[in-house]
This record gives structure tokens, sequence and C-alpha cells, in this order.
């Protein structure tokens, strides 16, 4: 299983040699809820009331029919995005998006037993439906998928059925959905976000224009992402919401190679409700220029040696690493079936952290420190409200992620049913935020960190300044470790000498053990807003943390990246000499 | 990804020595055009190919022998609706480059698995620098997969028996440079956004299909070519698509579909928003027609006319993929890989039977051909070829991957949006020599059954994928009447059905245009088969709906935009 967050995800955006795949795969996916969503404040959008009849005729009758559908829901996203996308001065793609894509979802048998059972967690079915309010044209879409869907479900679940009498008893035999009290909540529709089309463009031709002048820059993009959707839901249970939230993102990546071939990427994101909160021009381009700066510093940094000691990490990168090695292993799903590395299932109440950590999920959360926090949310894709989750309280375990995927000893969702548009949702992080009660102010940390390299006797230890997300292996039958693609790491020598950055750093070892050697925090907490992939697709998350003192770290070399760089300087730089191509002295591996 | 950055590198490490050899850049005689037309686009394109041509090599490795890049200007206008409302609506416009470097030779050269070249966005602006970097960045991948691809040619020519008859990698052309003005969208979006809403609401005559739609895709594709040989190239065409289509079960629980698409080149070659009506008006009463229609139960071996329409699907899937001059795999003394690669100078159709593919005319009977194009994509002019004479193959088409007695190409080296260009007809053109009216085909096939003591023939009107037939009609030997059925496919049609079974063919035609993945149009007149089987389809019948359809609304009057 495979995991990232938004520096891979936007690296990788950079090489999508396919603008036109734009328009069919979806450049972001959902957001639920808007802010100050209310009860019924609003009135009912005209969409809604269609899905909400074509839901009733469903039920009364996929509710008689045998097997008998329990659950019906109607999932509609009403995606209207637009993005800017430059290279090297220039415009490549100024796309605009509006489509509804309506998730079907039917349930048959019994909420203890139902056609989701086992390895049919993802059952639901998705269609585009009309743009306009129509609402014959909309049941009609509904009406003949649902039956699908129905027929579907109806085949699994006897399938399922049979499969269950023959096999051995499950470990974990909790029903299959969660009983809630369905919400009612009609939110507004989300207002267009506005923007003058030419003023970014030019921005955005500007903002990259700003690599031209590095010769050791090779790809490099620049995106404004504005995305506005609303979503509509409704189910027999009687739930009803509507919400919305706009998303908006500058997204800066550039990649260069090190002579050796080692792949080297940085990538910054601004995020933001509305174009007025975006960070002002001045900030925006001095963190452009310092991709640009970074990576010329690390393709002749040297690489990083197999070690082993002590280590800062400061709140971003430690925020990083605790989604990835925390964060989804607290996912409620990962706790049951029999596919699972069910790290933590077996430790609730027991002590997974030092005691002077504590995690939370907090979706409700709009801000910390003054940063927005791109993990918020009202409601989740199952309708659920989202919940501030207190996961590990004083470093002990306490609960999980939950969807209304019940797992032995939690019986209800705790809002966190989250999906990319079109997917089946699963317990996922919202805002994920690890607070300490063993914190010296930020400044202070440099000391402690010399001070226990000393102690340890070693030549130097690390400061991690930035992360991106790896790959977590939470399956079975995979090495239960983690691995966090580090981008900006130095050498602190406890002689003064001055900081040395190194490069092709990977972080090495398993979870519990890492997590049981952090000896003190700082105390501002610093966000890292991204996205997020995984069974149910890409979620926009933020995970806040505060800088982090480990005793000990295990690091190794990096295996990313083999090719050169390219033969011939860039247009612009013509005169500069050509690669040399060093056949003989490659490293191996 | 990883495993892909990694393997390259790997590779040339590997193999260093097997392909380390001084080459000049090409064989000396070509050279990069300094013409750039005044364009912008063609000057960024020209100035990077030449300092590539002059510059890049990567230390021992060889150097290019021939570079191209052909860039695809695209934009798009999609927009469909069902029962009268909007579903999609977007337009796009992007650019991006295929670039191709060879290394070797023309005889043996690196165009083999990895090594066919690389794939970059473009900006959608004329700014020299930007497009110039996207195509350094294009070039150098280009040229680390062809020295990834020529390594992997020499291991695999080792383990073959050399065979000193084995054609050229490439062939060598004559430089072309036409440029030509680039089309620009004609047709009105708007208008036809509305038609669209408006056919699809048609749809509510029939309450008993479960789905319908109409769509547009107006698509206009510019290319712009150049490569290191000196040619130059730039042409655009436009492709305007309107179509609709519908669905539902018969009685029996089995699927009936219908649906039509218009194709034209040209914006006012589009229908006429009342033809449009009335065509999805016919097609809708065909649904009633095909539920009352009969099963057909009994397998049938006899007579059997095609329609002209009908006869283009067939030539489609069944002639057309064997005249194109694709190499057979490594190894394979085969001159094509197609069904005729035996066939050369040999019999494929009836005597009375000549294929012209002819990229040249625009139109044929008043209406758009959609293949036609007057350099194709690798810069070679393309002339009408006689692919057929009467029955004899005596040509295939050919890009420039040569074939054995085909040292040339002959203009139809072609590419859709993706891949690599390969042989493809432009607008394929089958004539009769002995072609009669369609009423004395029908007098012809009723004549053939009375004499074999038949009470019916058949008649297929049009067909759907597969050559599943949609509308089949029996032909009644008595009063000449006919009956429409369903539920029925051919048996055992293929290559030799073509070749013996035709005994007479029509002097109409029909147009087939094929918009994706490139233009390309077949002509053909109606068939006459002396022997066809005819069998029960085994489709699988559906179960009825649990609950009953949402009830329509009454057909609306759609004017208004939404």
């Amino acid at each position: 299983m495979r995991k990232f967050t938004a520096f891979n995800r936007a690296a990788h955006w950079a090489k999508v040699t396919f603008l036109l795949l734009f328009l069919s795969v979806g450049f972001i996916a959902f957001k639920p809820h808007q802010s100050g969503a209310s009860e019924n404040t609003n009135p009912e959008p005209a969409l809604l009331s269609i899905l909400q009849q074509e839901l009733d005729r469903a039920m009364i009758a996929l509710g008689k029919a045998d097997p008998a559908a329990y659950f019906i829901s109607y999932s509609v996203t009403e995606v209207v995005g637009s993005a800017i996308i430059a290279n090297n001065g220039a415009i490549t793609s100024a796309p605009r998006r509006r489509e509804r894509v309506a998730s079907i979802s039917v349930r048959v048998g019994s909420r203890d037993f139902d056609n989701t059972h086992g390895g049919n967690r993802f059952a639901s079915l998705s269609i585009n439906i009309p743009l306009e309010d129509q609402p014959d044209a909309i049941a009609r879409d509904l009406w003949l998928n649902t039956d699908r869907l129905y027929k579907r479900s109806a085949q699994t679940y006897q399938g399922v059925k049979t499969n269950t009498k023959v096999q051995a008893a499950e470990e974990d035999s909790s029903p299959d959905f969660s009983t809630e009290k369905p919400s009612i909540a009609i939110g507004a529709r989300a207002v267009p976000i506005k923007y003058d089309q030419q003023d970014w463009e030019n921005k955005l031709r500007r903002y990259s224009a700003i690599f031209n002048k590095y010769p050791e820059i090779e790809s490099s993009t620049l995106l404004l992402l504005a995305d506005e959707p609303t979503k509509y839901f409704v189910s027999s249970e009687g739930g009803r919401v509507v919400t919305s939230r706009p998303l908006i993102r500058i997204i800066a990546v550039a990649t260069t190679h090190a002579d050796d071939g080692m792949e080297l990427a940085r990538a910054e994101t601004f995020e933001a409700s509305s174009i007025e909160k975006l960070p002002p021009e001045q900030e925006i381009i001095a963190r452009i220029e310092k991709i640009a700066i970074d990576l010329k510093q690390l393709r002749t940094a040297p690489v990083v040696e197999p070690f082993s000691g002590p280590a800062l990490l400061s709140g971003r990168a430690a925020a990083v690493f605790f989604h990835e090695v925390v964060g989804h292993r607290l996912e409620g799903q990962r706790q049951r079936g029999s596919d699972e590395g069910q790290t933590f299932t077996k430790k609730i109440n027991q002590s997974v952290l030092p005691s002077f950590l504590s995690v939370e999920d907090d979706p409700t959360l709009r801000t910390i420190e003054g940063v927005e926090l791109s993990g918020r949310y009202d409601y989740d894709e199952e309708g659920r409200p989202g919940e501030r989750v207190e996961l590990i309280t004083n470093g002990i375990l306490k609960q999980f992620l939950m969807s209304r995927l019940p797992v032995k000893g939690f019986m209800r969702s705790n809002g966190h049913g989250r999906a990319q548009v079109g997917m089946s949702p699963a317990g996922r992080q919202g805002n994920l935020i690890i607070r300490s009660s063993n914190s010296v102010p930020d400044s202070k940390l440099r000391v402690q960190l010399i001070a226990e390299i000393k102690k340890q006797k070693k030549p130097y230890g690390l400061y991690f300044e930035d992360i991106a997300g790896g790959f977590t292996m939470t399956m079975r039958g995979m090495p239960q470790s983690f691995q966090v693609r580090p981008l900006m790491v130095w050498r602190v020598y406890p002689d003064g000498r001055p900081d040395e950055l190194v490069r092709g750093v990977d972080i090495i070892g398993t979870p519990l053990t890492a997590l049981g050697r952090i000896m003190l925090t700082g105390q501002k907490l610093q966000v890292f807003n991204g996205e997020c992939g995984a069974e149910s697709g890409l979620v926009p998350v933020s995970a806040a943390a505060p800088a982090m003192l480990f005793s000990e770290i295990e690091v190794q070399k990096t295996a990313q990246g083999r090719n050169r760089p390219p033969i011939l300087p860039p247009p612009g730089f013509e005169a500069l000499p050509s690669q040399a191509a060093p056949t003989t002295k490659q490293e191996r591996r | 990804m990883f495993a892909r950055l990694m393997c390259i590198p790997f590779l040339l490490g590997c193999f260093a020595f097997a392909t380390v050899a001084q080459h000049g850049a090409g064989d000396g005689s070509s050279t990069v055009s300094a013409i750039d037309h005044k364009d912008p686009l063609l000057r960024a394109m020209l100035t990077e190919l030449k300092r590539s041509q002059q510059k890049l090599q990567l230390g021992e490795f060889q150097r290019p022998y021939y570079i191209e890049y052909q860039l695809f200007e695209v934009s798009d206008y999609v927009a469909n609706a069902r029962l009268g409302a909007l579903v999609q609506d977007r337009s796009s416009l992007s650019r991006f480059v295929h670039v191709v470097v060879r290394i070797g030779d023309y005889k043996r050269d690196s165009f083999f698995r990895e090594g066919t070249g690389a794939v970059e966005v473009m900006p959608i602006e004329n700014n020299e620098l930007a497009l110039r970097r996207q195509l350094w960045l294009a070039t150098d991948k280009a040229y680390k997969v062809a020295l990834t691809g020529l390594t992997a040619k020499e291991q695999m020519l080792k383990n073959l028996v050399a065979d000193s008859t084995m054609p050229d990698d490439f062939s060598r052309e004559q430089p072309v440079d036409s440029v030509l003005e680039l089309p620009r969208l004609e047709a009105q979006v708007d208008r036809w956004k509305q038609i669209v809403r408006s056919t699809s609401d048609l749809f509510r005559a029939d309450a008993a299909l479960d789905y319908s739609m109409a769509g547009l895709q107006f698509r206009i594709v510019n290319r712009y070519y150049v490569n290191t040989e000196g040619t130059v190239t730039r042409h655009g065409n436009e492709a305007y698509n309107v179509m609709f289509a519908g669905s539902g079960p018969a009685p029996d629980g089995t699927r009936l579909d219908r649906s039509h698409a218009y194709f034209v080149s040209k914006a006012n070659e589009l229908p006429t928003p009342e033809d449009v009506v009335l065509e999805t008006r016919k097609r809708i009463a065909s649904f009633e027609l095909l539920r009352k229609a009969p099963i057909v139960e009994d397998d049938y071996q006899g007579p059997v006319l095609l329609s002209a329409d009908a006869a283009t699907a067939v030539f489609e899937s069944l002639f057309v993929p064997n005249i194109l001059g694709n190499r057979p795999t490594p190894g394979s003394s085969a001159r094509v890989s197609g069904e005729y690669a035996s066939y050369y100078k040999r019999r494929v159709l009836p005597d009375f039977f000549t294929v012209v593919d002819d990229p040249r005319p625009q139109k044929l009977d008043g209406l758009t051909l959609l293949g036609s194009y007057s350099v194709d994509d690798q810069g070679v002019k393309a002339e009408p070829i006689t692919v057929v004479d009467q029955g004899i193959l005596v040509n295939y088409l050919l890009g420039r991957e040569p074939i054995r007695d085909f040292a040339h190409s002959n203009g139809r080296g072609r590419r859709g949006l993706q891949g690599s260009p390969g042989p493809q007809i432009s607008n394929l053109i089958f004539k009769a020599a002995n072609g009669v009216s369609f009423e004395e085909l029908k007098r012809k096939l009723i004549q053939m059954c009375r004499d074999q003591g038949r009470p019916y023939g058949y008649y297929v009107e049009t067909t759907g994928p597969g050559l599943a037939p949609r509308l089949l009609w029996r032909v009644y030997v008595s009063d000449g009447r006919m009956e429409l059925v369903r539920g029925a496919v051919f048996d055992g049609i293929d290559t030799r059905t073509l070749r013996t079974d035709i005994i007479a063919a029509g002097n109409d035609r029909y147009i087939h245009n094929m918009p994706e993945p490139l233009p390309r149009s077949i002509v053909a007149p109606s068939l006459l088969f002396e022997d066809l089987e005819i069998k029960r389809a085994e489709t699988s019948r559906e179960k009825p709906p649990e609950y009953p359809a949402p009830q329509l609304g009454p057909q609306r009057r759609i004017d208004q935009a939404p």
C-alpha cells in the first residue's frame, strides 16, 4: 500500500505528461464541508430534493426485495474547478472543470452482516449525473444504477454468506455497519471562487520564470488550483447534508539530478480558503527562490553515510513523520481484516508513545498558529459530523480514526469516513495534531541536540528541516517499517562547525521503536498541509507538531534515481559546458 | 517510477562496451532547415533541434543520426446531454511534443522497445525560452532511452540468425517543406450545445429506453513537425462530431442499441438541426420495431446482402488491418504481421474490385472524407496508392519502417495523439467494376434464394460492435417483403469470405468516417455474399429492474441556455 503527501504528489504532478488527462482524471479530489454550516438555516437545494425523492422510491422497493437492502445513500459532489499551470514563464494549460459525480451505496443484509463484509468494503458505484437540476434526467440515472448496484450487492451478499460459513471464525466479529443518529445540516452552496484570470496568469508566469535563473534546475512547474465543491448527501436513515468549502492552492515543484544520478525534488504548497488569504507575494516568491537554492545546494551536497544517533526534527518534519508512522496505523479499518498489519490493534490503553506526548485528530479546527488547515471539514463522506478525537493521551492509545466500519471495542463512527470523489469511504486522518507536555523553547532545542551528541560521543547529529511523505507498509506480509523521504537534512557538529547539508537520506526502522526515542519537544506547532493517498483515494489533510528531539534515529542512503543530469545546458545557458560523462566512476548498488 | 528511472543507467553501465562507437551526426548530408516561416513555434523547435544535432552526445556513446520533433496543439470542445440536461460541458487547449532520437544508422538503429522517444507537455504560449526548455528536457530523455533501445536491439539481434534480406530499420526520404495555414474552430459551440440538449430530449418519446444521450466533440489538431533531415511541416485538421445513442431492454431481456454519428471536417458540413431531429426520431422509432421483431432462432447459411454502411464496417475490421505494412516480430520471415503477409500479388478480393487509398480528396459526393492530408506524420508526401488492382493485392501502406520489397515510405506513417507513427489508411475507397443498383442486388438475392429453395434471405442494414447486425431484415422470396428480426450474429466471416464469397457489389457508396485515434475514411458499395452464416446470438439476458423507472416528464422546448 502506498501513501504519500503533497510533496510526492506535487512532484509526480510535474511529471504528468498528458495535460489532456486533467479533465478526465481531475486535478483535486473532493473537499467536504464548509465553515459555519449550521442546521437548516439555508433553503434546501433542488438537487437534494431530487435525490431524496428517488432515494425514497428505491428504498421502498429494494427494502422489500430478496435479499433486502437495509441502507441506501446518494452522495453527489458538484465539482467546479479551475487551474492555471505554468512552466518557465509561460502558461502550459488553464483548464476548467465542472461536473457532478454521484456515489451510490446500497447495503444488502443487515448491519451485523452485509454485502460489504470481508474483502468487499469498497462497494459503491459512481456515475456522472446532469449538471442541471432536471428531476427526471437525474432520477433516471440514479434508478438505473441503483438497480445495477443492488443486483451486484445482492450477489456479493450471497457469496460472502456462503464463504463465511465455510471459513474459520473471524478474530473480530464486529458488525459491518455502525448504528448512528442521522445528521441533518443544510449548508450554503459554495460561493464561486473569483479571481482575475489575466492577473493570475501573469503571476504564474512570473513565479514560474524564477527557475529560469538557475541552470541547475531541470523541470519545474507552477500550479494554481481553485476548487469549490458542494456536496449533497441523503441516506435512507434520514441523513440530509449539504456542505461546501473552497480550497485554493499554489504548488511549486522543481527537480534536478546530482551528478551521480540521484533525483532531487523540492516542492512548496500554499493553501487557503480564498485568494485573499494566500500569503503575500513576497513570501511566495521567497519560498520559490528557496526551492531553487535548496536544489542547487543539494546537487553538490555529500551523500549521507549510514548513521544512527541523535536527531532533531523540525515541527514540519515531525508532523509528516507522525502522519506516516502513527496516523495511518490508527485508521480503523487497519485494525480489522486478516491482511492488515494491526500494529496498534491490541494496544488500546497501553503506552505507545512517551508519556509527555498526546495525539488528536480534529477536523473541526480551522487554523493553528494562524495557518489555515487543509484537513478540516464539518461532515465526512458518510454524512457524519467530523469529531475531535483523542487518539493517544499522555502516551496511552485510546481510540482509532473511525468510519462507519466498526472494529472490536469501537462500535461508532467518529466522523473520519473520508474518500476522494467517487470512492468508498474509509477511516482517514483530517487534522492530526501532536501536543507535548515536555517542551522547551524552540531556540533551546539545538543546545539540547548538541548536548546529546556529546553525551553519546557521536561525531555529529542530524537536523531534519523538511520531510516528504514516504511509503508506509501497513499490510501483513510486508515489513512493518516505514520509509519517509527527508528532503533537507543537515549534519550538526558539536564543535561549532557550520551545519552541513547532506542528501539521499532515508529514515529506517520500526515505528514503535522510533517513537520511544523521542526525548523532548519544542513549543511552537508547525503545520504541514498536503494531500494524502490511500485506499479511499486522495484527501486533503493537515498535520501539526512541535519540533522533536530523538535520542536516536537510524538513517541509510536512499536508492532513488540513477539517471544522469541533462547532457546539454538548458536553453539560455548555451555557453555552459555540457555534462561530462563519468562512465567509469559510477557508483553501483 | 523508481524502477523506470533506475533501469536506464543500469543498462548503460552494463552494455557500455557494446554501444560505444564514434559516429558523426547522421551521415553528414542531412541538416536542419533554416527556414522557420516566421512561426515562433517552428523557430523554437528548429533552434533546439539544431543545437541537439550539433552537440548532443553522452561521453563516448554514439551521437544521434536522426532527431524529430512533432508538436501537437489540441483544442477540444466536448458536451453531452441526457433527456435535455447537460451532463458534460468542457473545453481545453493543450500542447505536447513527441521527440524521437535515433542512434545507429538507417540500417540498424535504436528505435526499439524503450527507444521509441519521449513525450513532454508544452506551453500553449509562444514563449521561445519556455518552449525550448521543454524540448531540451524531452530531447535529453529521448536520447537516453535511445541508448537503451540500441543496446536492447543489439542484444535481440545477437539471438537471431543473421538474415541479410532483413529490411532497413528506417527508410531514407526526401526532405519536405510544407507549411500550411492552420484551421480554427468554425462551429458555433453554444448553438450546438443547445442542439445536443434538445436532441437528447427527444428520447422522452420512448419511456422504455433506460439510457440515452446526445453529444458533440469538436476537435482541432494542429501538427508541427521538424527533423534533422531538413523537413519542416505544419498543418492541421478539424473534426466535428455530433452523435446520439439510445439503449433499452427488449421484453425478453436482450439489450437493444441504436446510435448515429455525424463526422465532418468542416463546420458548414454539419447537418441542419431539422436533419438531426429527423434522424433521431427515425432511430427512436426503430426501438419499437425491434422490440416487436422476432428473434432469429435458426442458423442460416446462404446468400446475404450487406448495405454499403455494413460493408464499410466489414472492411474496417477484416481488410484494413491486413494491408498495413506493420513489421512482424523480429526473426519472423513474414513480410507483415497481418493476415495478408503472404498475399502480395495474390488475390484478396473478387476480380471486379479495385481499392485505392487516396489522401487527396476532401469530399466525395459532396460529403466529408475525414482521412485527407498532404504530408504524413513522418514528413513524407502522400500520393494515392492502388492497394488492390482487380482483386490482386499490389501494395501495402507504409510509413518509414520498410518491409521486404518495400524500401520506402508511401506517406502513410500516421500518428494519433499517442504512440508512435505507424502505417494507417487515409481515405480507403473500394470500387466495383460491375456495380449494380441496390434494387438489382436485392433482386439477385431473391433469385438466389428462390433457386436454392429458401423462403427468405438476409439483408444487413447496419452493424454494431463486433460486426453484430443491429438492423437485420429477412427478405422474403414470395413477395419481396422485408421483415425486421433481431438477436443474430455473423458466424465465420473472415478474409477468406471476402476473397471468395462476394459475388456482386452495388454502384452505391457509403462513407464511413472514423475520427479516432486518427482521422480516416472507408468508402464502399453494398455487397452481395453468396454464402454467409448467420446464427442466433448467445447474448446474456438482463433481469428486469427491481422497481419501475421514474416517471418521464413531457417533451420540452429547449431554446434557453441552462
